[in-house]
């Protein structure tokens, strides 16, 4: 080799990370086991696309088989199990599920840990922006959402409404998310996605107030659906839904309770959904075929439901995206880095790095609520201009003992106050934090 | 929709595991997933790869230990799986840049922006070019070694070689990534 080779050769072994997990004997077993004459393709069957957000963040519709493998190699069978969120049982012609509760403390589908008295707070991240846990369940990163004067956010099990006041979580009711989705508020109805799988998306409606289940929406969805926290569901200024699954984007009505259209992807999977905050633009976000294709931000005019433009980043997977009136927004990463950009005027190659977002495998998903779109993860936390991507008052994250804190999905209740779900390995604290940002982040 | 809540599939024409797998599988899985990363650029896709070419390997597992080149096979099955993929899929685009920066970050984001810009380097290659430099520069094989794992002679390697360093002298970043920089 000359001096060029041994270079190329010595930045290589450098630069190529440790991959994050290793093929195992039994990953192998179930390969050969379950699909003897399959041809390969890239990026199915991960278990880690959940975690990786520099892979597809896609998963497999088929049959609703894929999400949990366990091979038995030693016992000399595997098994596919479906994911326990589809499980059979559930009403779907909008009776109320038995687990809906209308009380003044968890359910017995939440966690143990109860939330603190009323008025009861506690100060945290060094009081970073006045930060203070008023509610001490561990719920799903970038799961918080919020509306007129309650919060929202789901955790393993069930979905909660929380009292903003007190933190107290007043309602709960028995929900297993089968992908990252953030629950939508539509008027009095919270949508969350239910379940996916033999060619459709099941969507659930709840009353905003009771967590009763109000409506149950089936919606067909041929492909796979991402598992990004913005990938499938979202809804536009007029209260309409927007399905994201496989080659194809589907609108719902939903006070009809059915799909009233759907656009067809010109190219690729979609990984993500957005509609521009005036509703005239719907951004689709999809993932490539190839194994090292390019990510892709498709724009349709809602209206006409014609491709207005496409534009690319050379990375495979991006999604998480958020619409404002200067473009759209989203989140890539390498490994378990996450970080959020933004493209002016939904023009990829127009974008740049909004924040360093998230380390450790965390997601840091930006949120458009109060008039500025909010970006956390385990570095900082930022309130940015919707219409230039620009940051208007950003925070330093603390680190407890070297142990990362994480502040993700802040969202602004009418009553101007923000709140975000709050994380601290180091103490073992976890929940829902009230915040008091600088008068730059009041939009 | 009523669901099968469980499915148990057929494995009776699973052979046994073979003698020596596992502490193979165990020892050079993290290596060959390097490789897998080099070649796809992301990791579900480096795992696929590597889990097609091991499930060859594993019924031929005996035979290839006595030929005491287990390894050489797997990276073979490896390289040609993901040419047959970008045989398939290659639709020719090229990266059109790395994402801009906004600002200058710590080290954590200085590594990540160097496996961007090795990954988009290597996205400029045509797939051949690309494989010869993983087993080559990466995989350490010799010239020899990678022409036998790519069916093709060992000119041909060296061409391969040549033509990859030429188009990577010119990948934004690079130049700067082989003179040092910035550690995995």
């Amino acid at each position: 080799m000359n001096t060029e080779e041994r270079q190329l050769a010595e930045m290589l072994h450098r630069v190529t990370p440790e991959p994050p997990r290793r093929v195992t004997v039994e990953d192998v077993a179930f390969r050969l086991a379950s699909e003897p004459g399959r041809k390969p393709r890239p990026g199915r069957g991960s278990l880690w696309n959940s975690v990786f957000r520099g892979g597809h963040g896609w998963t497999p519709v088929l049959a609703a088989l894929s999400v949990f493998a366990i091979a038995g190699a030693s016992a000399g069978i595997a098994t596919v199990a479906t994911s326990h969120h589809t499980r059979g049982g559930a009403p779907s012609d909008g009776t109320p599920p038995a687990t809906a509760t209308v009380s003044n403390s968890p359910s017995p589908t939440a966690p143990s840990q109860s939330p603190p008295p009323a008025g009861e707070t506690l100060r945290v991240a060094g009081g970073m922006w006045g930060a203070k846990l008023i509610n001490r369940n561990s719920f799903s990163q970038g799961s918080l959402t919020g509306s007129g004067d309650s919060l929202y956010a789901v955790e393993d099990g069930y979905l909660a409404r929380i009292d903003p006041a007190s933190g107290a979580t007043l309602q709960t009711t028995r929900y297993s998310p089968p992908v990252f989705s953030r629950p939508v508020v539509v008027g009095n109805t919270v949508w969350v996605v239910w379940s996916y799988g033999g060619g459709e998306i099941v969507l659930r409606g709840y009353d905003a107030r009771t967590l009763a289940q109000v409506a149950s929406v089936p919606v067909p969805a041929a492909g796979g659906v991402s598992n990004l926290a913005q990938g499938v569901l979202t809804a536009g200024p007029d209260g309409k839904l927007y399905v994201a699954a496989g080659d194809s984007v589907a609108t719902v009505d939903p006070a009809a309770r059915q799909v009233t259209h759907r656009i067809s992807l010109t190219a690729g999977r979609a990984s993500s959904v957005a509609v521009s905050p005036d509703g005239s633009k719907l951004y689709v976000g999809v993932v490539p075929s190839t194994p090292s294709g390019s990510f892709r931000v498709l724009v349709y005019d809602v209206a006409t439901g014609i491709q207005a433009s496409s534009s690319q980043m050379p990375v495979g997977g991006a999604g998480n995206l958020v619409a404002t009136d200067g473009g759209v927004w989203g989140t890539t990463g390498t490994g378990m880095s996450q970080w959020v950009w933004f493209a002016p005027g939904g023009d990829l190659t127009r974008s740049f790095r909004v924040s360093r977002g998230a380390g450790g495998g965390l997601s840091s998903v930006p949120v458009y609520s109060g008039g500025v779109v909010w970006v956390g993860g385990s570095h900082e936390l930022i309130c940015a201009s919707p219409s230039t991507g620009r940051a208007l008052a950003r925070t330093s994250i603390p680190t407890d003992h070297s142990v990362v804190e994480y502040f993700d999905s802040a969202t602004v209740l009418s009553s101007g106050h923000a709140y975000a779900l709050y994380q601290d390995n180091a103490a073992h604290l976890a929940g829902v934090a009230s915040l008091t940002p600088p008068a730059a982040c009041s939009g | 929709m009523a669901l099968t809540s469980v499915e148990v599939l057929p494995v009776d024409d699973r052979p046994s595991e073979p003698d020596g797998f596992r502490e193979f599988v165990e020892a050079r899985s993290s290596a060959l997933l390097r490789s897998g990363w080099l070649l796809t650029g992301d990791w579900p896709s480096a795992e696929d790869l590597v889990q097609t070419a091991l499930a060859a390997a594993w019924p031929r597992w005996a035979s290839l230990t006595r030929q005491d080149a287990p390894e050489l096979y797997v990276r073979k099955i490896m390289v040609n799986t993901f040419l047959r993929w970008r045989r398939r899929r290659w639709n020719g685009e090229v990266a059109t840049g790395r994402l801009p920066d906004m600002q200058a970050y710590g080290d954590a984001f200085a590594q990540i922006d160097a496996r961007q810009a090795l990954i988009a380097a290597l996205d400029r290659l045509p797939p051949r070019q690309r494989a010869v430099v993983v087993l080559r520069y990466f995989a350490d094989q010799t010239e020899t070694q990678t022409a036998a794992a790519m069916g093709c002679s060992v000119g041909a390697v060296k061409a391969h070689a040549s033509k990859a360093l030429a188009r990577l002298r010119d990948a934004p970043g690079l130049a700067e990534l082989m003179t040092g920089g910035v550690t995995s």
